[in-house]
């Protein structure tokens, strides 16, 4: 009996320590979401110009997404054979072709809210659901993966799309068709950066 | 990269999906006889990096695609996206919503044997309401009225249905005038066309009539609606072939997971 109760009791303590330390986890995650999307919805519906609002959004990106991680994955097996030179090169312009991606957007959002709806653990990391609201306008789900230490944004769904998996798609097809050279793709994307308006 | 999931790009998707009907046969056709054509066909590659980005890619048929994708990509720049602003400009926004709702009504016969297939009694019964308020109060499905008293649209089509069976989607399609699809969602585009009473209407002049204008307002709207997210998908990407390759085909499966994952109660929200 004793035996059979104190099985019961390391068991219900194991099981209990796994939920505690999943919720702390889940909790992390939902914070740093709070905390970061908190911050940016501050700079998006405060009464300044655009430009002024990009220029406050930019530290606040740079601190909280993952961009060398995500520019690294979307390289694929191409960042192993790339020079040092042309990752620090493919580095600093993937930054900015990530930043503007999310700047531009600055426009389309005025007088948001957003919630954190549900958090679920994936092998990427911290999977957190986001309802954002915008008056007159239908709700945007968004779901962002958190991950790393500190926690970082390392990927955004969107559609039920893995964004950084399909930039990494577009990305090795560009190079697959350019004999893997990684030059042709820092150069395509100097291209997008001077016709980007 | 569009970090939004927006309902206009939604309906968007819905109404060219269903307004690929009468292309498709040709589309399809084009498509598998150049298929047939060995030469068209990429063979795994050794490496085993290249291998799993092909296996993740999906998509064996690619030099094939890609040829029905420029072919698709010419039509779009030359006819389709002129004619697509045109009718931006000129037809007023309610307008282009009812055309949008009657799509969607009229398609919900086929959303609802798909719940049913999927094993979904609340998807199904949703389907079944929303058929049955917007085509008496909606006005023939000129109005959404359904999702006013809470039976919000959704989606679900027999290819979808495949999938929660545990069907395989088979290789990657691109077929010029239907876009995106694979083996088993072109056989489930087949059934969901089985499925949808306006195919059965007797053919009298009038009808025909009737039906081509149904046919070419919901083609045209599905195009209109479409022309920002290409657009800006053209912009951002350096291969958009493959952005499109792989965000289409990461949707179904998040839609078929979705599906899968939809165990709610058939009593209304408010009973439990």
């Amino acid at each position: 009996m004793f035996n059979v109760f104190s099985r019961r009791t390391v068991l219900g303590a194991v099981v209990s320590l796994a939920v505690a330390t999943g919720a702390a986890h889940a909790s992390t995650a939902t914070d740093f979401v709070n905390s970061f999307g908190g911050r940016l919805a501050t700079v998006v519906n405060s009464g300044k110009s655009l430009d002024e609002k990009k220029k406050e959004v930019l530290p606040l990106l740079k601190e909280n997404v993952d961009i060398t991680g995500i520019g690294r994955y979307c390289l694929g097996k191409y960042w192993r054979t790339a020079t040092p030179a042309q990752r620090d090169k493919y580095i600093s312009l993937f930054d900015q072709v990530l930043v503007n991606t999310i700047t531009d957007q600055i426009g389309n959002y005025q007088g948001v809210s957003f919630r954190v709806t549900t958090t679920t653990s994936t092998p990427e990391g911290e999977r957190v659901n986001a309802l954002i609201d915008r008056p007159g306008q239908p709700e945007v789900n968004m779901q962002l993966i958190i991950g790393g230490n500190p926690p970082k944004v390392v990927d955004m769904y969107g559609e039920g799309a893995s964004l950084r998996m399909n930039q990494r798609g577009d990305y090795s097809s560009y190079l697959a068709r350019h004999n893997g050279d990684v030059d042709a793709l820092n150069a395509a994307l100097e291209r997008q950066l001077t016709h980007h308006q | 990269m569009d970090f939004r999931q927006d309902e206009n790009s939604i309906r968007g998707t819905r109404s060219r999906r269903m307004s690929r009907r009468s292309r498709a046969l040709a589309g399809a056709l084009a498509l598998l006889t150049l298929g047939a054509c060995g030469s068209l066909r990429n063979p795994p590659p050794k490496d085993p990096d290249d291998l799993a980005d092909y296996k993740a890619a999906n998509d064996p048929y690619e030099p094939a695609n890609r040829k029905m994708y420029n072919v698709q990509m010419w039509a779009y720049h030359k006819v389709l996206r002129p004619v697509g602003k045109a009718w931006i400009w000129a037809i007023p926004k309610p307008v282009r919503h009812s055309i949008a709702n009657v799509n969607e009504t009229w398609r919900e016969p086929s959303v609802f044997f798909s719940d049913v297939g999927a094993g979904k009694p609340r998807r199904a019964g949703d389907a079944f309401m929303r058929f049955a308020i917007n085509m008496s109060a909606g006005v023939a499905g000129f109005f959404d009225v359904a999702s006013l008293v809470g039976y919000k649209q959704h989606e679900t089509d027999p290819g979808l249905t495949l999938g929660t069976w545990g069907v395989k989607s088979g290789p990657y399609l691109f077929v010029p005038f239907v876009g995106p699809t694979n083996i088993r969602d072109g056989i489930g585009y087949g059934i969901s066309q089985g499925l949808t009473p306006i195919n059965y209407v007797p053919r009298g002049y009038d009808l025909l009539t009737f039906n081509w204008a149904y046919n070419v307002a919901g083609t045209m709207e599905g195009y209109a609606s479409s022309i920002d997210q290409i657009d800006h998908l053209e912009q951002d990407s350096l291969d958009p072939y493959s952005y499109i390759r792989s965000a289409w085909q990461q949707n179904r499966q998040s839609q078929i997971d979705t599906i899968k994952g939809d165990d709610r109660a058939t009593t209304p929200d408010w009973y439990n």
